[in-house]
């Protein structure tokens, strides 16, 4: 504890990616500028899983222009899913804090200082962006895409009480201890994986601090919600309101 | 206790306290109601389906409503993007 009061913290952005050949380059720009203006320290671990338009060639350029010391490889044979892919990431990771997001943009870097200005308020465990609170939004969605996502989130409010206002977001700052807990206590995949560490977080009563966050639906390739994911959420979340 | 599990506690509760007093001559038969509540014990159930499912219609309607844009976001994003590849283009980072 008095060595986290004593040495500024470091914060480690884990980046899963598979197919980001596009997103990745410009994510990693604006994530240094973000840290760099804001005086913190940080590293970028990209965890990429053997992509086929070799997203990794991409990574290791980046990493000639920023360095080792910012850019840390991690390189899987195959995809392997998010949660070990996150395990993967914080063993190599040196930070006392572990940022979670989308390497395709939605996600804006630009949110993270705010997100660590809260944690340090009040020493939140977690603080997790939220889509769905004033301030905060979506760009780029239909309305059955909007729909979805509010039947989505109300179901699992009424049926779980999580406390946090945007379940299936996949943009948080957590504490390093914190992180590895609940994933090693999540057994979900998919949607449904973001929505029980929140819920997991609540039943080992870790504090989380909400954020409000602009999504903007990714500008290169494409976002996929179709019937199959729409039926693996509810399984999903049917798994968890048994379970929890 | 899982939520499941306190879910179906609290509808077995319900429906026992509900048909306890649906026959109240032969349960609680000291029990003296007026006679309107004869017509809407029968219903309370109902009622209360009715009225959760509205207010679940209500909410998500409201939710939809208000769902909140950001056009600027992805104006800004879109700018950005473009210093982002002229800066990496110059540090020989591929970019398309």
């Amino acid at each position: 504890m008095n060595i986290d009061v004593m040495s500024p913290p470091k914060y480690s952005v884990l980046l899963p990616t598979y197919n980001e050949r596009q997103n990745l380059p410009i994510i990693v720009w604006m994530l240094v500028k973000t840290f760099t203006e804001a005086g913190l320290d940080f590293e970028i671990i990209i965890i990429d899983d053997n992509s086929p338009d070799n997203t990794l060639e991409v990574a290791k350029q980046l990493q000639r222009v920023y360095g080792n010391q910012k850019i840390v490889l991690r390189p899987r044979p195959g995809k392997l899913g998010l949660g070990t892919a996150y395990v993967y990431g914080i063993e190599s990771s040196t930070g006392n804090f572990v940022i979670i997001m989308d390497a395709d943009m939605s996600h804006h870097p630009k949110f993270i200082p705010e997100f660590i200005k809260h944690q340090q308020k009040h020493n939140y465990d977690i603080v997790t962006g939220t889509r769905y609170v004033s301030g905060g939004g979506v760009h780029g969605w239909d309305l059955r895409r909007k729909l979805t996502s509010r039947v989505a989130n109300y179901l699992a409010s009424v049926l779980l009480n999580p406390g946090v206002s945007d379940l299936t977001g996949s943009f948080r700052l957590y504490k390093k201890e914190v992180l590895a807990e609940l994933i090693a206590r999540t057994k979900s995949k998919g949607y449904v994986f973001q929505m029980e560490m929140m819920v997991r977080a609540r039943q080992l009563r870790h504090t989380i601090a909400e954020v409000p966050i602009t999504f903007v639906d990714r500008v290169y390739g494409e976002s996929k919600l179709g019937a199959s994911e729409i039926v693996g959420y509810l399984k999903g979340l049917w798994g968890l309101f048994l379970d929890i | 206790m899982s939520r499941a599990v306190r879910f179906v506690l609290a509808f077995v509760l319900f429906f026992a306290a509900w048909a306890t007093l649906l026959f109240h001559n032969r349960t609680l038969p000291d029990l003296v109601l007026p006679p309107v509540f004869d017509k809407i014990i029968p219903v309370i159930p109902l009622w209360l389906l009715v009225t959760f499912g509205s207010y679940s219609l209500a909410n998500i309607g409201w939710a939809l409503v208000t769902f909140g844009d950001c056009p600027d976001a992805q104006a800004s994003l879109l700018k950005e993007i473009q210093a982002a590849k002229m800066d990496l283009r110059s540090r020989g980072v591929s970019v398309d």
